[in-house]
């Protein structure tokens, strides 16, 4: 699976079908920091992703 | 018909009539904005809509002019250091734009105000640096059916997207959970990418131009100088919008 992190680095990962919130433990990011797309269009964390996704991770910003 | 501009107005917005036509300038000043925040967002958008010629512009901010302010937030100047953030905006926006109806309000956007300060706006710009109060915003937008523009920015980065009622997600369906409220580094540049983004997306709804960031997020990476977006649609489980769409499907 390619995921792309929040620094926009790209790190392949090999897990199973699994949820979305379990790949961001696995990469130890915060999953109220980020929000989440799976093959272009932001997914629940709920949602799970496999081998031929792709997934975003983008860090929220607040500022203004 | 009788144009509604006079010979200054022609003037001044020529090269915009270049693009849209004394027709589109005119939608242009019969609109009425609300401007949540006066900071560094809220400086892009309110000089670029005031010099747009937006016809009526009402901005909210509660605080006052801090040097620490100055790096980000164009619509104050050294010397307005103390005073309220809403009275120098008045001043640099009347500078800019002495055409167009301007309102500064001292206020804190919340509960009580929200309903006082929105009246008779036609779109609201989120120049706001917290999420509990665009979740005030949204749901304001939502239950008023009028679009909200939403900017964030945080150092190089940034994102923006335009929020319909009834058409597409909301803000809480883009983002279910406040991120952590900290302090944030800001560049001034940033604030400039990201507001005139949401300005330039209330133009195009006002004159009903191109396609509107409507179900897209924008992202924008200046640390890598890259443009990015990603699709997102209205959660059918959405507190802040799910009762209002159901009540648009049936009609009232």
């Amino acid at each position: 699976m390619k995921v792309t992190l929040p620094d926009g680095k790209i790190k392949e990962i090999e897990l199973d079908e699994i949820r979305i919130e379990e790949i961001l433990r696995t990469l130890n990011i915060n999953p109220v920091e980020v929000i989440v797309a799976k093959n272009g269009r932001i997914a629940p964390e709920d949602e799970t992703a496999g081998y031929a996704d792709e997934l975003k991770i983008v860090r929220v910003v607040h500022g203004g | 018909m009788i144009s509604m501009l006079n010979d200054a107005e022609r003037n001044r917005y020529s090269r915009q009539i270049r693009l849209f036509g004394e027709e589109g300038q005119e939608k242009l000043k019969r609109s009425s904005v609300f401007i949540a925040g006066a900071g560094g967002l809220g400086s892009i958008v309110s000089m670029y809509m005031a010099a747009a010629g937006f016809g009526k512009i009402c901005i909210a901010d509660c605080d006052s002019v801090e040097l620490s302010n100055l790096n980000r937030q164009v619509l104050h100047r050294t010397n307005d250091i103390g005073r309220h953030k809403a009275d120098s905006a008045l001043d640099t926006l009347r500078s800019i734009n002495p055409e167009i109806s301007i309102e500064t309000m001292v206020e804190t956007i919340n509960e009580e105000s929200i309903d006082q300060l929105l009246q008779g706006c036609d779109l609201i710009m989120d120049a706001m640096d917290n999420f509990p109060t665009r979740y005030l915003l949204n749901r304001a937008a939502m239950s008023r059916k009028i679009p909200l523009f939403h900017g964030a920015i945080s150092g190089l980065q940034g994102q923006a997207t335009t929020i319909i009622p009834g058409k597409t997600a909301c803000l809480r369906c883009i983002f279910p959970r406040a991120p952590p409220d900290a302090a944030f580094p800001a560049l001034g540049s940033t604030c400039g990418v990201i507001g005139s983004i949401q300005v330039t997306e209330a133009v195009k709804y006002i004159l009903g131009l191109g396609e509107l960031l409507q179900n897209r997020l924008l992202l924008w990476d200046g640390l890598n100088a890259c443009l990015d977006e990603v699709a997102c649609k209205p959660n059918p489980g959405c507190p802040d919008c799910a009762e209002q769409a159901g009540k648009m499907i049936n009609g009232q």
